[in-house]
């Protein structure tokens, strides 16, 4: 199981609402380290590493549209073969920084939202208006 | 003597039954009306009646999507949300398609109208149309509904025989179909041109029209979609025609094989028409009892069989219809030989005092349809955008009063002129074509 929902928890975005500044330092040393991660020479995007053995993110994954559905199944095939190769693709072939967008995560928040949503109807308690 | 004889008859005071019914209002566009029966009523109803029937639709099922997309997510809060808080409030939703309309209903304990008003009119104005809610909630409800509508023969016979009498309009089947896909996009454009203004009313009833109209002002007022509906009827023209369909029988254990006479004519029903399947009959006024009508003494021939007469009114057309039922194929076609016989001798001539009959459980039918919700909704709803007002329940009483028994032999002859529509679900070898009847 993982801590605060089916992403983790990040601090980021609680960052970039209150401390654009500190935000904003830190991006290049985050840029670097999404290079380093190495998943982009594999021809795969940050959300094809999301943890997908979960409900929620199953039920994300299935409400993608068809296309981007597709894309995600082909970068996968693409990334075991490189793997089984112990290779990286080609230069050319990396995926640039501005096509690794988060395709996946606002669905799996949309998901998790609706769960809590569910959550908090199932154990709410109904008190007699004053 | 019995004691019947002592009941008094005098004229209801007119003022009573005026008190029950309400003018229609024009409220920022929509037409409301509110019905208060006598007594304060513990319940109140609210419909939103939508110009948005099957014959409407641009796309054969998208009027069957849309329904089924009625109480999903909108931005006031999502479905689920929308669940909870109407059990809570002890309230019943439910949407309802006919061939012309479609209605969003909500029934509650009387007070809680602001409430359930505001959240029709975010299911008008403000329905999202989630793809991901069509994949996952309005497509299985589709798919269910169809496949119950398949394998009821009634029903099934029902849709068929208003495409094959009316072909188009009309004719548009009530079900989404798997061979005609309908995307979430689709059900999205149709909306919109659905929920104008100027195409909806709401109707109320155990609620009057002024409170409705201010409860409808301040939900309505302001957000929900303006401008005029670009949504056609279209004419409608009677084709009539034949159609016969296997029944699976493995399907549904209490299916039984169905056929159906139906004929019809492009007005809305007259008095006579009106009066016409009550003089057929078919249903027994009295438990234990076939009945001493046409078609129930035909069916009472075959054990288990029925036969009933039915009118269905459109706001231009009129389907007259028996619907013979008997648990084998065998039997649908021994009733179906005298329901034809029957039909026959209507159109010769009737006798008096079967029309005096006739006309006095057609006038009880007019009068009761107006004190249930279901029912209620189904006659007044589409009163309120031709009439522009809901007429009292004996205002019909003095036109089925004129009926005379010539006007009525002469009102079937016409009926029974053009081509029959005739339907059959069953056991095709054995089942009767329509030349085998002699219609």
């Amino acid at each position: 199981m993982l801590i605060g929902g089916p992403l983790g928890w990040s601090l980021a975005p609680l960052l970039k609402q209150h401390i654009p500044s500190v935000y904003n330092a830190l991006k290049p040393i985050a840029s670097i380290y999404a290079n380093a991660a190495g998943h982009r020479k594999m021809g795969l995007r940050y959300d094809d590493l999301i943890i997908e053995e979960r409900e929620d993110v199953q039920k994300a994954i299935n409400r993608l549209p068809t296309r981007e559905s597709y894309d995600r199944v082909f970068r996968m095939r693409r990334g075991i073969l490189q793997s089984a190769a112990h290779k990286h693709l080609s230069k050319e072939e990396w995926v640039k920084p501005e096509e690794d967008v988060r395709y996946l995560a606002p669905i799996v928040e949309q998901v998790a939202k609706e769960d809590a949503e569910r959550a908090m109807w199932d154990s709410m308690a109904v008190e007699r208006k004053k | 003597m019995s004691l019947l004889t002592r009941i008094p008859r005098g004229r209801i005071p007119q003022a009573v039954l005026r008190k029950a019914y309400a003018t229609v209002a024009d409220v920022s566009g929509v037409k409301v009306a509110g019905i208060e029966t006598g007594q304060p009523a513990a319940t109140t109803s609210l419909t939103v009646v939508v110009k948005a029937g099957s014959r409407y639709e641009t796309k054969p099922g998208v009027a069957h999507a849309l329904k089924s997309f009625a109480y999903k997510s909108t931005s006031a809060g999502s479905a689920l949300k929308t669940t909870r808080e109407t059990e809570l409030y002890g309230g019943v939703l439910s949407a309802t398609l006919g061939r012309e309309h479609l209605y969003l209903t909500a029934e509650f304990l009387r007070g809680d109208e602001a409430h359930f008003l505001s959240l029709l009119a975010s299911v008008l104005s403000s329905t999202h149309f989630y793809p991901h809610e069509y994949a996952e909630l309005v497509l299985p409800t589709l798919e269910a509904e169809t496949l119950s509508a398949i394998s009821s023969p009634t029903t099934l016979a029902l849709d068929l025989a208003h495409q094959l009498a009316f072909r188009h309009g009309l004719g548009n089947s009530l079900f989404a179909s798997p061979h005609s896909p309908v995307s979430v996009t689709d059900v999205k454009s149709f909306a919109q041109q659905a929920f104008a203004k100027s195409n909806i009313a709401v109707l109320g009833s155990g609620i009057s029209t002024d409170a409705l109209s201010k409860a409808v002002q301040k939900a309505f007022g302001s957000g929900s979609a303006s401008g005029s509906s670009t949504l056609a009827p279209g004419s409608t023209k009677y084709f009539g025609g034949e159609q016969r369909v296997p029944l699976e029988l493995h399907a549904n254990p209490a299916a039984q094989p169905t056929m159906i006479i139906a004929y019809g004519s492009t007005s809305a029903p007259s008095p006579e028409l009106k009066v016409l399947p009550h003089l057929l009959g078919g249903v027994s006024s009295v438990k234990w009892c076939d009945g001493a009508s046409p078609l129930s003494q035909a069916a009472a021939k075959v054990p288990g069989a029925s036969a009933e007469a039915i009118i269905l009114p459109y706001s231009d057309a009129s389907l007259f219809g028996v619907i013979i039922s008997a648990p084998t194929s065998e039997g649908v076609a021994m009733v179906a030989k005298d329901v034809a016989l029957a039909l026959k001798a209507a159109g010769k001539g009737v006798k008096d005092d079967e029309v005096k009959r006739a006309i006095a459980k057609a006038k009880f039918a007019d009068a009761t349809a107006s004190e249930r919700v279901a029912s209620l909704i189904s006659t007044a709803g589409p009163a309120l955008f031709s009439s522009g007002g809901v007429a009292a329940p004996d205002a019909s009483f003095s036109a089925l009063q004129k009926v005379s028994p010539t006007a009525l032999g002469k009102a079937a002859k016409e009926l029974f002129q053009p081509k029959p529509t005739i339907v059959a679900v069953g056991n095709l070898s054995v089942l009767p074509f329509g030349d085998e009847l002699g219609l």
